[in-house]
């Protein structure tokens, strides 16, 4: 009985260490503003638009799933 | 509560006592230690005479938390639908169903596009795994694993083998071969295995690795020739339902998110988490990187999709509308990353404008709730798996 309550502690005490360790990691790191991060998506956005083609429709002849197909021939 | 892969993985001497027992593999600042459950006890006490109780842990992980969200705050300068105003609104588009994949017998939980654009693997909840030729529909392999739900498959990226698991809490690799008439059942190779369903899995850049996540709140990262474990990743404290693996070649990271509300980045090399982020309301169904690489994306039970930029360190956008009450399920940028498809439990996919954070389109057709979204890896096409027990294909 003694045990399980000692292990109940223990195991939440080494979680909140780990908790505290994590946090005091993540609080270390190099963060960029929002303003810079933005401008950074819309530029790779605008380089890589006119090569999308759900956005930018390729021409039917290329795009193998807007082809059509003819299942019949006429003889 | 989840039980976790690392309790009692092998059996010998205690480092610390000597006696022979269960014991327990962890990790101090990355050393391993394989210490007897008791051991690892007192350990955790003689921190307790240190002077450190739970209290004083706790308080300490608020105010970091704290100072954690101000540091953040700090570069919130503007967001990044004021940023987009200036980009031009897109066109309407034209995405209709280009093909209806048939033949699973039962919800289709998963799907992947094999490298060569053309083909595709779909698992469903009846167990069986089907590859498909989406130009042509036809069903090229077909494998039948002893288990139902199988909620996840991937394709090697080499094309010659594809993953799968689900309830069996392991994930199994299957080389495909030309020859029709060969039982692919017979080939299969049990690579991963974990105390809970498999909920993703992924091949790294290579067919050698397969990266996994689970229900039993942990990720592992395994070599497919020997089966053998070459890290797991520790921190989620609840089921983890999604990974993603960082798109550049040189990109040693993965996102995973979880029942606990976080999405979590990790370093494969090291198992270390390196970021984590608590917005969403309630599960995280799917993460998934933007192409770029510094920002991802996630679909949730609380009907919003959420979009974070990896070096700001925060949220910068919410897809979210009154009229989207129901989860999304599934998300995936096309190519260019300005557009975020999401499917829903309300049987659609909203598409999104990523930089201005509206809605730009509502694709219909499933007849059930969507699982699964994928875009092709050229971009040509989106594919939607649904528990209507069919595929579609949207180009």
């Amino acid at each position: 009985m003694k045990d399980s309550i000692a292990n109940n502690s223990t195991a939440s005490i080494s979680q909140a260490r780990k908790a505290v360790e994590q946090l005091k990691m993540e609080a270390c790191m190099d963060r960029i503003k929002v303003s810079k991060a933005a401008a950074d998506l819309m530029a790779y956005c605008d380089a890589h638009i006119r090569e999308d083609p759900l956005i930018m429709p390729v021409p039917a002849s290329e795009n193998p799933f807007r082809e059509k197909k003819f299942f019949c021939t006429i003889l | 509560m989840c039980d976790q892969t690392f309790v009692a993985a092998t059996f010998g001497p205690c480092e610390s006592c000597g006696n022979a027992s269960p014991l327990m593999n962890i990790y101090i600042k990355t050393d391993p230690i394989n210490y007897c459950s008791f051991c690892v006890e007192m350990m955790a006490c003689e921190g307790l005479q240190r002077g450190e109780t739970l209290a004083t842990l706790k308080t300490e992980s608020q105010s970091l938390k704290k100072r954690l969200d101000e540091e953040r705050n700090k570069l919130n300068d503007v967001e990044l639908h004021q940023v987009a105003e200036k980009v031009e609104v897109l066109g309407a588009l034209s995405i209709k169903t280009k093909r209806v994949l048939k033949g699973h017998g039962n919800k289709v939980l998963c799907m992947d596009w094999c490298k060569d654009k053309r083909r595709l693997v779909s698992s469903s909840q009846d167990g069986k795994v089907i590859v498909w030729d989406a130009f042509t529909l036809n069903k090229e392999h077909g494998v039948t694993l002893p288990c139902t739900w199988v909620m996840a498959c991937a394709y090697a990226p080499s094309g010659c083998a594809v993953a799968c698991g689900g309830l069996d809490n392991k994930c199994s690799v299957f080389p495909l071969s030309l020859d029709k008439n060969e039982n692919l059942s017979a080939k299969k190779k049990s690579v991963a295995m974990h105390t809970n369903y498999l909920s993703g899995c992924t091949f790294t850049n290579s067919d050698m690795q397969i990266l996994t996540s689970s229900g039993d709140g942990t990720c592992a990262l395994w070599d497919v020739e020997s089966g053998q474990l070459l890290q797991s990743f520790h921190g989620h404290t609840a089921d983890v339902l999604s990974l993603d693996l960082a798109p550049s070649e040189t990109g040693n990271t993965f996102v995973s998110g979880g029942c606990d509300k976080k999405a979590n980045v990790w370093d494969m090399r090291s198992g270390q988490n390196i970021q984590s982020f608590e917005n969403h309301e309630s599960d995280i169904n799917c993460v998934k990187y933007y192409p770029s690489g510094d920002a991802f994306a996630s679909a949730s039970d609380d009907a919003t999709c959420r979009f974070y930029d990896l070096r700001a360190d925060r949220e910068v956008a919410v897809y979210q509308k009154d009229s989207v009450i129901f989860g999304a399920s599934s998300v995936d940028f096309s190519m260019s990353g300005r557009l975020l498809f999401a499917g829903y439990n309300d049987y659609t996919i909203n598409v999104w404008d990523v930089l201005k954070g509206s809605r730009v389109s509502i694709l219909y057709g499933h007849e059930n709730r969507i699982s699964r979204v994928r875009v092709s890896p050229d971009g040509t096409a989106l594919c939607s798996a649904s528990w209507d027990n069919t595929l579609r294909i949207w180009a």
